[in-house]
C-alpha cells in the first residue's frame, strides 16, 4: 500500500478568491492527479485563468487581489504568507497565452531561469539547454543559432521555447493558460503530441477554450461557469455522458 | 425611365461642392504656407551659420585656445570644457535618472502618492527656465565656497538632464508588455532581476535615446553655467576651478567689438549646432535599429 510517488499532485480545498470586492472563485475543491494532463474548460471570465494563476501565486503581483482556502502541494498549504515565492515557482512553472521570449539569444532565455536555482558549469548548462530544447522538439530547428536572438523565432517556435525554458527549471507542475490560442493549427499540433510526452514527468494543468484539444490531451476535465466548479470527471465522462445539464450545454455549444 | 438616363442635375457641381473643394484648397494651401515659413526660419539659420561659421572653423580654431583680441586664439579650451562638463554631468544625471525612471514605473502606481509627487516634481523642473537651475547651484555650491568650479557647471547641467532621463526611462519602461513581468515572475525571478535584466534590457533602446536626448539638450545650455562653471580664458582640467564652455564662450565673444572674437563665436555656435545635430542622427539611427 505504500507509495513512493503521491497520486495527487494538487489538492485544492475550499478555495474562494476575490479581485478586491469582487468573488471571483466561489468554494473550489478539485484535485489535480500526479502525471495527468487536468484540461479546465469554461466560457471567459468564469474563473479558470484565476485558478491557474492561484498555484504559482501570480496573483500576488497585484495589490487587492486575495484567496482563502487551501491549495495542498508537497505537503503544505501554498497560500501561507510567508512561503518563499521564487521557490514555488520554481516548483510549479507556467507558460502564458501569449509566447512572450525575453530580449537575448535563445540559448540565454533557457539559462535565465536555471541560473537563477542552480549553479552549473558551462558543460551542464549547454546539456541542460539541449534537453529541454529536445524534449519540446525545438533542437533541430535551432541548434545553429543559439545565439541569435530568440524574437526572430515564428510564434509557434517562441511558444516551445517558452515551455522549454519552464520545464528546465525542473517543476513538478507545469500549468498551461491557453498556449495555443495564438498559434496556428500545425504549431497547435505539436504542442499537444508534447503534452503527451510532457505527462510522463510532469503534473499538467491546462486551460483551453478549444473542447477537441481538451478531448484530445485531457485526462481530466473540469468545467466551470461563473465562478464555480460545476464538474469534474475523465475526459471520456466528461465529453461522453455528463452528470450536469450545464456541463452538456456547453460542450454541445448550446451555450458560452 | 429616360428622366433617369437624361438625368442631369444628380452629376452636376452644386454651390455646396465647390465651397468644399475652395476650403479643401485653401486649407491645403495654409498648412503649406506655416510648413515653409518654418522650413525657411531654419534653413536661414543653419545657413547664417554654415557661411558665417565656416571660415572661422580652421585647424586653428579647433588646436588654439582662447586668447586675448589679435593673438590668433582658437576655441580648444573650450571645447574640451563643453566635453568634460556635459560628459560629467550625464555621469550625474544618468543613474540618477535611470533610478528614478525605474522606480516610477516599475514602483509608482497610481494609487503611490509620493510616486505622483516625484513624477510632478521631475514635470515642473523639465519646464524650470534654465537660468533659474544655475543661480540655484550658484547658491548651493559656488556662494558657500566662495569660487566658481567646472564641477558647479556640471550640477546646474545635470540638473536639466535628470527629468529628460526619468521621463523616457519611465514612458519606455512602461511600454514593456505586463507578460513579460508575469513571464519573468513564473521562472521564479525577483522583482529587481525582473526590473533589470528583462525590462530595461526590453526597453534598452529607449532608454538609450532618452539618454541621448538629454544630452543634446544641455550640450548648448549657457544659462547654467554663467553662474556655475562661470568661463576661463585658459586651460584648466580642474573641476575645482571656473572652466571655459562653447556656449559661455559664443555669449562672451558674440557681443565682443574685436572682428576675431566675434568669428570664433560664429565657428563655436556652428559647433555646438553641428555636435546637437549629430546626436541627434546617432538617437534616430538607434531607435530605428531597436
Amino acid at each position: 500500500m505504500t507509495e513512493t510517488r503521491p497520486q495527487v499532485a494538487l489538492a485544492v480545498r475550499n478555495l474562494n478568491f476575490y479581485y478586491g470586492q469582487n468573488h471571483a472563485l466561489h468554494d473550489i475543491s478539485i484535485d489535480f492527479p500526479a502525471r495527468k494532463v487536468t484540461a479546465m474548460i469554461g466560457p471567459s471570465g468564469c474563473g479558470k485563468s484565476t485558478l491557474l494563476r492561484i498555484f504559482n501565486r501570480m496573483y500576488d503581483l497585484y495589490p487587492g487581489q486575495r484567496a482563502t482556502g487551501e491549495v495542498l502541494f508537497d505537503g503544505r498549504n501554498i497560500l501561507e504568507t510567508g512561503l518563499d515565492l521564487n521557490i514555488l515557482r520554481a516548483r510549479i512553472g507556467m507558460v502564458f497565452q501569449k509566447p512572450t521570449p525575453f530580449p537575448m539569444s535563445i540559448y540565454d532565455n533557457i539559462a535565465f531561469g536555471v541560473r537563477l536555482h542552480e549553479r552549473l558549469n558551462k558543460a551542464d548548462m549547454d546539456a541542460r539547454v539541449q534537453d529541454v530544447l529536445t524534449r519540446v522538439a525545438l533542437w533541430n530547428e535551432v541548434r545553429d543559432r543559439l545565439n541569435a536572438p530568440a524574437a526572430g523565432l515564428s510564434g509557434g517556435q517562441q511558444q516551445r521555447l517558452c515551455i522549454a525554458r519552464s520545464i528546465a527549471t525542473r517543476p513538478e507542475v507545469l500549468l498551461l493558460d491557453e498556449p495555443t490560442s495564438a498559434l496556428d493549427p500545425i504549431s497547435t499540433a505539436r504542442i499537444e503530441e508534447l503534452l503527451d510526452e510532457l505527462k510522463e514527468e510532469f503534473t499538467i494543468a491546462i486551460v483551453t477554450h478549444n473542447m477537441q484539444q481538451a478531448a484530445r490531451c485531457a485526462d481530466q476535465v473540469a468545467f466551470f461557469y461563473m465562478g464555480r466548479l460545476i464538474e469534474v470527471d475523465t475526459a471520456d465522462r466528461i465529453f461522453t455522458n455528463p452528470r450536469q445539464q450545464q456541463t452538456q450545454d456547453y460542450i454541445t455549444g448550446r451555450f458560452g | 425611365m429616360s428622366d433617369m438616363t437624361t438625368s442631369s442635375s444628380g452629376w452636376a457641381p452644386n454651390a455646396n461642392g465647390a465651397r468644399r473643394r475652395r476650403m479643401d484648397k485653401l486649407a491645403t494651401l495654409l498648412g503649406m504656407v506655416a510648413a515653409g515659413i518654418l522650413v525657411l526660419v531654419l534653413t536661414s539659420i543653419l545657413w547664417t551659420l554654415l557661411s558665417r561659421g565656416i571660415s572661422g572653423l580652421s585647424a586653428a580654431a579647433i588646436m588654439k585656445p582662447m586668447g586675448p583680441p589679435g593673438s590668433g586664439g582658437g576655441l580648444a579650451n573650450a571645447i574640451l570644457g563643453s566635453l568634460i562638463q556635459t560628459f560629467l554631468a550625464l555621469l550625474i544625471a544618468t543613474p540618477l535618472g535611470l533610478g528614478c525612471g525605474i522606480y516610477l514605473s516599475e514602483y509608482g502606481n497610481r494609487q503611490n502618492r509620493f510616486a505622483s509627487c516625484v513624477r510632478f516634481v521631475s514635470d515642473v523642473l523639465m519646464s524650470v527656465p534654465s537660468i533659474l537651475v544655475g543661480l540655484f547651484v550658484y547658491q548651493i555650491l559656488v556662494a558657500p565656497f566662495g569660487h566658481f568650479s567646472a564641477f558647479a557647471g556640471s550640477v546646474a547641467l545635470a540638473i536639466l538632464a535628470v527629468p529628460i532621463i526619468v521621463r523616457t526611462t519611465e514612458d519606455m519602461l512602461r511600454l514593456v508588455p505586463i507578460a513579460m513581468r508575469e513571464a519573468g515572475a513564473a521562472l521564479g525571478a525577483t522583482r529587481w532581476r525582473v526590473t533589470l535584466f528583462l525590462c530595461l534590457r526590453s526597453a534598452k533602446t529607449g532608454v538609450l535615446t532618452g539618454i541621448l536626448l538629454a544630452l543634446a539638450r544641455v550640450s548648448g545650455e549657457t544659462a547654467p553655467l554663467l553662474f556655475t562653471s562661470l568661463g576661463n580664458q585658459n586651460w584648466s582640467f580642474s573641476l575645482n576651478r571656473p572652466m571655459a564652455s562653447l556656449p559661455v564662450t559664443i555669449y562672451q565673444y558674440a557681443g565682443a567689438s574685436y572682428e576675431d572674437w566675434v568669428q570664433l563665436a560664429w565657428a563655436g555656435a556652428l559647433l555646438v549646432t553641428m555636435g546637437v545635430l549629430a546626436i541627434n542622427i546617432a538617437v534616430r539611427l538607434s531607435a530605428r535599429r531597436g
